[in-house]
């Protein structure tokens, strides 16, 4: 009896310690190829509204309806060194709207009246089209959108405002809702230092 | 620098003559002013290009800290289901735990989840999970390992919430019990096959359905909050139905679990076959006056129960 129960013992002993060996080994597999620290990303060249070719198209709006975060975590961005500041820029005037007293587009592209346009510098009124102007998104009224962004590209814009996942908010999910829903699969996992790279936009599949 | 001039001047002259023809009230006919970004020594006048904001994660750390936090709860739970055999620290532990991991941190980080990450990473050579991840799914089943299921008890959100609700507890037949405990191994198995299904098929079926995530969250899908309503009603029932029945999380620590050294014992010196224990326990996890472990979810039930150390006996 005792014997057996020694035996009974050692045989125990062995299994939990193949089953702590497969476990550790498992976990020591993970850590070796581990990435830091993680957060979704919009792939700007996935994403249908920043992604090169796709014109003519009402823009995608999923990010703003399928995020769990009040208003979505996913914003629009002017990536400020791409942006031609334009005097009459396309993602911030309805430029399909009828043109008022001062020659201006009469409507704002944004539902959520989110851009703000600043003159930069002096202005030179009877040069009008020859002044800069900067375009700066209010980051608590924008929803993500995306109206702009699919103006903001080529042939109208030059690309400049992009999608991008708000870290501060995400709330990181293990199954973001918007990156099931997303049809180009363009919300990723990223490690950190890659998330606020400006990629080069394309026309990725 | 004297092409990007000419170009914004036949740019502003082309728009200028359109502004001329197009009559008011008429739409514009648009045409891209510039062909290139500006720099700040084209616009001049000391003009800086604003920083674009970059509004960063939770700190690093502070995901650290949850694990941490984590196995300081799952080594109090072992201490106070093993040691002090103490329902009101049990009961304790689980609220406070229901606070930090449920409401304050909204229900994730969590090991059940993380079976997915996990098994994505184990497979997929282009796909690695922080250290982070790989500790929450670890540590539980490292306890269990030798301890037994201590992350069920005081620990899980999902459980703690369950274990709260939990009034008035019903007997479910142990066949029934058994036939509904083998939903959680197609579960388990669905959840892996889908998450290692490349896109679109490819799915976390385990956080899409988790039933208790949204009130966590205070926010949800509607489909969900009901379900996880359903659950929390049922609950007060049936022992943890979601846990018995459902969890996948469970079925990997039920495994390991068998191999445990050590766990909860009843009646470890004394002998009293009054099966009150066996009463207490809304889990069917002591079977002829013994704990089956594996089924054991370290709620501490049934030392309350006890004429021999609950508070029968403290009364004497």
């Amino acid at each position: 009896m005792s014997d057996q129960t020694t035996r009974r013992g050692a045989l125990a002993r062995a299994a939990r310690g193949a089953a702590a060996l497969a476990l550790g080994g498992s976990a020591f597999y993970l850590v070796r190829k581990a990435d830091g620290q993680i957060v979704w990303n919009v792939d700007s060249a996935r994403c249908i509204n920043s992604r090169l070719g796709v014109t003519n198209v009402e823009a995608c709006n999923l990010c703003t309806t399928e995020c769990v975060v009040p208003l979505s975590a996913v914003r629009a961005v002017n990536e400020y060194s791409k942006c031609g500041r334009c005097y009459i820029c396309p993602a911030y005037f309805n430029i399909t709207s009828a043109v008022d007293e001062k020659g201006l587009p009469s409507e704002k592209l944004c539902p959520r009246d989110a851009i703000e346009r600043k003159p930069i510098g002096d202005i030179d009124p009877d040069d009008p089209a020859n002044n800069f102007y900067e375009y700066i998104i209010d980051e608590v009224k924008c929803d993500g959108c995306g109206k702009c962004v699919m103006a903001c590209k080529e042939p109208l814009g030059l690309g400049s405002i992009v999608l991008r996942v708000r870290h501060s908010l995400c709330v990181d999910c293990n199954r973001c809702a918007i990156s099931t829903a997303c049809p180009k699969d363009a919300i990723l996992q990223v490690p950190i230092e890659k998330a606020f790279d400006h990629v080069q936009l394309g026309s990725h599949d | 620098m004297k092409s990007r001039a000419s170009t914004l001047l036949a740019a502003a002259a082309g728009l200028i003559l359109l502004f001329a023809v197009n009559a008011a009230g008429q739409a514009m006919q648009y045409e891209r002013p510039v062909q290139a970004a500006p720099q700040e020594e084209g616009i001049g006048g000391s003009y800086k290009t604003p920083a674009v904001q970059k509004p960063q994660p939770r700190s690093y750390w502070l995901e650290v800290l949850d694990v941490v936090l984590m196995a300081v709860a799952m080594g109090i739970s072992v201490w106070v289901v093993l040691r002090r055999r103490s329902r009101k620290w049990v009961l304790a532990l689980t609220v406070a735990c229901l606070g930090y991991f449920g409401f304050y941190r909204e229900g994730c980080i969590c090991p059940i989840g993380s079976i997915q990450n996990v098994s994505v990473a184990l497979t997929d050579p282009g796909y690695a999970i922080p250290i982070v991840v790989t500790a929450v799914f670890f540590l539980p089943l490292l306890v269990a390992l030798f301890f037994g299921r201590a992350f069920c008890g005081g620990v899980c959100p999902l459980g703690a919430l369950q274990e709260l609700v939990l009034l008035k507890p019903l007997r479910v037949p142990r066949r029934l019990d058994r036939a509904l405990g083998l939903l959680r191994y197609a579960y388990l198995g669905g959840a892996v096959w889908l998450a290692l299904q490349p896109f679109p098929v490819h799915d976390f079926i385990i956080c899409r359905f988790d039933p208790f995530v949204g009130f966590f969250r205070m926010a949800g899908f509607a489909h969900m909050l009901y379900i996880g309503a359903a659950f929390l009603v049922l609950g007060i029932f049936v022992g943890r139905p979601y846990c018995r029945f459902l969890c996948p999380y469970g079925v990997l620590l039920e495994w390991v679990t068998r191999l445990a050294g050590r766990g909860v014992s009843i009646t470890p010196d004394k002998e009293l076959d009054c099966g009150l224990c066996q009463e207490s326990c809304p889990y069917g996890a002591i079977e002829k006056m013994r704990v089956v472990r594996p089924k054991c979810l370290y709620c501490a039930r049934c030392f309350e129960s006890c004429p021999r150390e609950g508070p029968l006996a403290r009364k004497r």
